[in-house]
C-alpha cells in the first residue's frame, strides 16, 4: 500500500495551478494568429495547445495532469456531428419555410417541435460525451479516466428533467441541475476508482428563490420611489410620466444585472455543494468560489477583452481554468498501488459538439 | 581502437520517474543509453529493462521536466529533470508543436501560405455567387423555387380580378413574361400584412397585402414591380441563393419562430450593388413602358419620410433596400415632362388590385 494525500502536506495546497500567463503567451498569441489565418479551421487544434499546457500546469498531489487529446480528433469529432445535424439544417433551411409557404403552418411547427426535443436529446448527450471525452484524454500518474456509459441513456433522463424543470417556469432549475450532475458524474471514473457525487438541491432553493424574487421585489421598490418622487414633480408641474419611466428602467435593471447577479450568487453557491458532495475512492473534492470570486473573474475577463481591443479573449480559457483549479480542494488520500489503470473504453474521437465549442464540461 | 573507446564511454545514467500506465504506483529509476537503438530503465532495487527508443515519444517539454511517453503502452510515463543528456534528447522525435502540417512548413511559411489561401477564399465567397448564378440552369432554379414555395396554400390571395390585374402588371413592365415559358414570371399577392415585395427563386415575385393596402397607386405598384422583375431578369435571385448555401445560412436558420420563417421565405437578401442596379433598370422600365415614375419616387419619399416615427411599415421594406431618399431622388429625377404617360392600369383594373387580398384566407392563420 502506497498512500499519498493531502494530509502530511497540511501547509501545501493539494491542487496547484503552476501556469503564468507571460509563459502562456506564445500559445495564446500563435493561437490567434493561426485561427484567424485559417478562417477559424485551427480552433480545434488552438483548443488542444492550450489544454496541454493548462493541463500540464495544474498539480495534483505533487504530479502534473497530461492532456493527450489531439486537435485532429476534435476537428474529425466536429465534422462527424457537423454531418449528424446536416438533416437538422436541411429541415430549418428548406423544408420549414417550404410548409410556411404552402400555409401548413401547423405541420410545420408540429416537426419543428419534434425536431427540437431531438436537438434537446442530441444536447443532453453531447455534455455527457464532452465530460467523457475529457476524462479519458486527462492523465494522472500514467493513469486516466472515462465511462462505461456511452451517454444515450443519460441524454432521455437530461430531456425528461428539462421538460419537468420548463413546466415549473423553472422553478424547479436547482432540483434538474443537481439530479442531471449526480447522474453524469455518477457514471465518471478515474482509473479503477469511480467518482462519487451525492449532491441534492437541499440548500439550494433559497438562492434559487431569489432569482426570482429579488428583482420583482427591486421592480416594486423602484415604482414605490418613482410614485413618491413623482408625486413631487406633479406638484412642481412637470408632464413626464416618472411612473412609467421607473417601470422602464427598473425593468432593464432588474433584465440586465439582477437576474444574471442572482444567478450567479446560486451557481455559487451550487458549485461549492456540487464539489463537496463528491469523492474519488477517499479522495474527497471541495470548492471555495464566492459570488464575488466569481464575479471579479468575469468582470475581470470583461476588462481584459476590453482594454486588449479583443485580444484578451484568447486568455479567457486560462483565467478560467486557473480559476477553477485555484478554487479546488482535496482531501484524504489516495491509494496509488490500488489505483489501477481505467478499463473504460477511449472514445476515438471527440465527441459532441460540446466540446467542439469548448462549452464547458463540468 | 577508437570503437573499444565509444564503448567503454562511461555511461551517463540520469535519475527519473517512471509511472507504468497499470496503476498509480511511482517507480524511481535510473535511465541510460543501452546501445544504439534502446534506452536502459532501471528500477530501484529491481532488474533493468531495455526499451528500443523508436518506440518513445516526448509528450511533453519545458524548462523542468521532460515527459517520454511509449507506443503501445498507454500511459507509461518517464519523467526525467531537465537538463536531459542531449545524446538521448537528440534521439527522441519532437513533439508536435502548432500541429502537423504547421511544423512541417515552419510558423512563419504556414501563416503566410495560409493568408494567402484565406484570402482567396474570402474573395471567392464573395464574388462566386455572381460567377456562378448565370450558369445555374432556369429550370433548376425553378424546381427549386416551386419545392420551396409550391402554390403558397392558404398564404395566396385568390381573387381572380386581383391575379389578372397583378398580371397586367407585369405584361405593362415587360411584355410577354406572364406567358408560359422559360422566360414566365408567376406573380402572387399573399395575406402577409407586412409592407413587402419579393424576387424569390423560379421567377417567383410575390406581393404582400400590407405593400397593396399602403401603395393605392398603380403606377407605384407598377416601380415596385419593375424592380423585383429586374431582380429576376439579373438573376440576383440565383446570386442569393447561391450566396445562401454558403456558410451564413447556418446562423440564420437556428434563429427564430413561425412570423419570422414566414419572412424567410422572402429573406434571401440582395447585395446593396444589385439594389441600385434593380432601381436602375426599373427606371428604364418604366420609362419603356410609358408609366409616370413620379407616384414611386413619391413612395420612396414617404417611407424615408417615416424613418424616424412611424416605423411600422416602413423598415419593413427600407431592411432589405438600402437609402429611400436617395433612391426617391433617382427616381424622381426620371421624370420626363415631355412624355407620354398612361396610368399603369385602367379604374376597373386598379380597384381588383387594391381588394386582391380583401377575400378572407381559407383557415385562419397566424397572421
Amino acid at each position: 500500500m502506497d498512500m499519498i494525500g493531502s494530509a502530511p502536506v497540511a501547509q501545501e495546497r493539494a491542487v496547484r495551478f503552476t501556469g503564468s500567463w507571460r509563459e502562456y503567451l506564445p500559445i495564446a498569441a500563435t493561437n490567434v494568429l493561426l485561427i484567424i489565418v485559417t478562417l477559424g479551421v485551427y480552433r480545434f487544434w488552438a483548443a488542444a495547445r492550450q489544454r496541454r499546457y493548462l493541463w500540464s500546469r495544474t498539480e495534483v498531489i505533487g504530479d502534473r495532469l497530461e492532456w493527450s487529446g489531439t486537435g485532429k480528433e476534435m476537428f474529425i469529432g466536429f465534422l462527424i456531428v457537423t454531418a449528424f445535424l446536416l438533416p437538422f439544417f436541411l429541415f430549418f433551411q428548406f423544408l420549414f419555410p417550404a410548409m410556411v409557404a404552402r400555409g401548413k403552418e401547423g405541420a410545420a411547427a408540429g416537426i419543428l417541435l419534434l425536431f427540437e426535443v431531438v436537438l434537446l436529446y442530441l444536447g443532453g448527450v453531447a455534455r455527457f460525451r464532452a465530460l467523457r471525452y475529457r476524462l479519458s484524454r486527462t492523465w494522472w500518474r500514467g493513469i486516466r479516466g472515462g465511462s462505461d456509459e456511452p451517454g444515450w441513456n443519460y441524454g432521455g433522463e437530461y430531456i425528461g428533467r428539462v421538460a419537468l424543470a420548463s413546466i415549473t417556469m423553472w422553478i424547479a432549475w436547482p432540483w434538474m441541475a443537481t439530479a442531471l450532475f449526480r447522474s453524469r458524474w455518477n457514471q465518471m471514473s478515474f482509473g479503477s476508482l469511480p467518482f462519487r457525487s451525492t449532491v441534492t438541491a437541499d440548500g439550494l432553493g433559497r438562492r434559487w428563490a431569489a432569482v426570482y424574487l429579488v428583482p420583482i421585489a427591486a421592480l416594486i421598490l423602484a415604482i414605490v420611489l418613482a410614485a413618491v418622487t413623482g408625486f413631487g414633480a406633479a406638484a412642481a408641474g412637470t408632464k413626464a410620466s416618472p411612473t412609467l419611466a421607473a417601470i422602464l428602467v427598473g425593468l432593464f435593471v432588474g433584465v440586465y444585472l439582477i437576474i444574471p447577479l442572482m444567478t450567479l450568487h446560486w451557481y455559487a453557491k451550487y458549485y461549492r455543494k456540487a464539489a463537496e458532495t463528491m469523492s474519488l475512492g477517499d479522495l474527497d473534492f471541495g470548492f471555495d468560489a464566492t459570488t464575488g470570486d466569481w464575479l471579479k473573474l468575469f468582470l475581470g475577463n470583461l476588462v481584459l477583452a476590453v482594454v486588449t481591443l479583443g485580444l484578451g479573449l484568447s486568455y479567457w480559457g486560462y483565467r478560467n481554468w486557473a480559476f477553477m483549479v485555484r478554487h479546488m480542494h482535496l482531501f484524504g488520500e489516495i491509494d496509488v498501488t490500488a489505483l489501477a489503470q481505467s478499463t473504460t473504453h477511449a472514445p476515438g474521437e471527440a465527441e459532441g459538439f460540446a466540446d467542439a465549442f469548448d462549452i464547458g464540461a463540468i | 581502437m577508437p570503437s573499444t573507446l565509444a564503448r567503454s564511454r562511461p555511461q551517463k545514467l540520469a535519475r527519473a520517474i517512471l509511472y507504468n500506465g497499470v496503476n498509480a504506483e511511482r517507480y524511481p529509476v535510473e535511465v541510460g543509453l543501452a546501445g544504439e537503438d534502446m534506452i536502459r530503465v532501471t528500477p530501484e532495487g529491481d532488474a533493468p529493462v531495455d526499451v528500443p527508443l523508436d518506440e518513445l515519444a516526448i509528450a511533453d517539454e519545458d524548462k523542468v521536466q521532460l515527459i517520454v511517453s511509449r507506443r503501445f503502452v498507454p500511459g507509461w510515463r518517464l519523467i526525467l529533470d531537465q537538463p536531459v543528456d542531449p545524446d538521448l534528447r537528440a534521439r527522441l522525435p519532437h513533439p508536435p508543436r502548432y500541429g502537423g502540417w504547421i511544423d512541417r512548413f515552419g510558423l512563419v511559411k504556414a501563416t503566410a501560405a495560409l493568408s494567402v489561401i484565406a484570402g482567396a477564399v474570402l474573395v471567392i465567397g464573395h464574388v462566386a455567387p455572381r460567377w456562378i448564378a448565370p450558369f445555374v440552369p432556369p429550370s433548376w432554379e425553378r424546381n427549386i423555387g416551386d419545392a420551396i414555395v409550391g402554390d403558397f396554400g392558404e398564404l395566396r390571395c385568390r381573387s381572380p380580378q386581383g391575379d389578372a390585374a397583378l398580371n397586367a402588371l407585369v405584361e405593362r413592365l415587360d411584355p410577354g413574361a406572364t406567358r408560359p415559358g422559360p422566360r414566365q414570371i408567376r406573380i402572387a399577392a399573399l395575406h402577409v400584412d407586412i409592407f413587402n415585395a419579393a424576387a424569390i427563386p423560379g421567377a417567383h415575385i410575390i406581393v404582400f397585402k400590407g405593400a397593396i393596402d399602403e401603395t393605392p397607386n398603380p403606377d407605384a405598384m407598377a416601380g415596385i414591380l419593375a424592380h423585383e422583375i429586374a431582380h429576376v431578369r439579373r438573376r440576383h435571385v440565383t446570386e442569393a441563393l447561391v450566396r445562401e448555401l454558403g456558410i451564413g445560412a447556418l446562423i440564420r436558420t437556428f434563429a427564430g419562430g413561425i412570423g419570422a420563417n414566414a419572412e424567410q421565405v422572402v429573406g434571401l437578401s440582395f447585395t446593396r450593388a444589385n439594389e441600385a442596379q434593380a432601381d436602375a433598370d426599373a427606371i428604364a422600365t418604366l420609362r419603356r413602358a410609358g408609366i409616370d415614375p413620379r407616384p414611386t419616387a413619391a413612395l420612396f419619399d414617404r417611407l424615408s419620410n417615416k424613418e424616424g416615427g412611424d416605423t411600422r411599415p416602413a423598415l419593413q421594406f427600407l431592411e432589405s433596400h438600402p437609402g429611400s431618399e436617395s433612391r426617391a431622388g433617382n427616381f424622381a429625377r426620371s421624370f420626363d415632362p415631355e412624355a407620354s404617360y398612361r396610368p399603369a392600369l385602367d379604374p376597373a383594373g386598379m380597384k381588383a388590385l387594391i381588394s386582391a387580398c380583401d377575400t378572407p384566407k381559407r383557415a385562419p392563420g397566424k397572421h
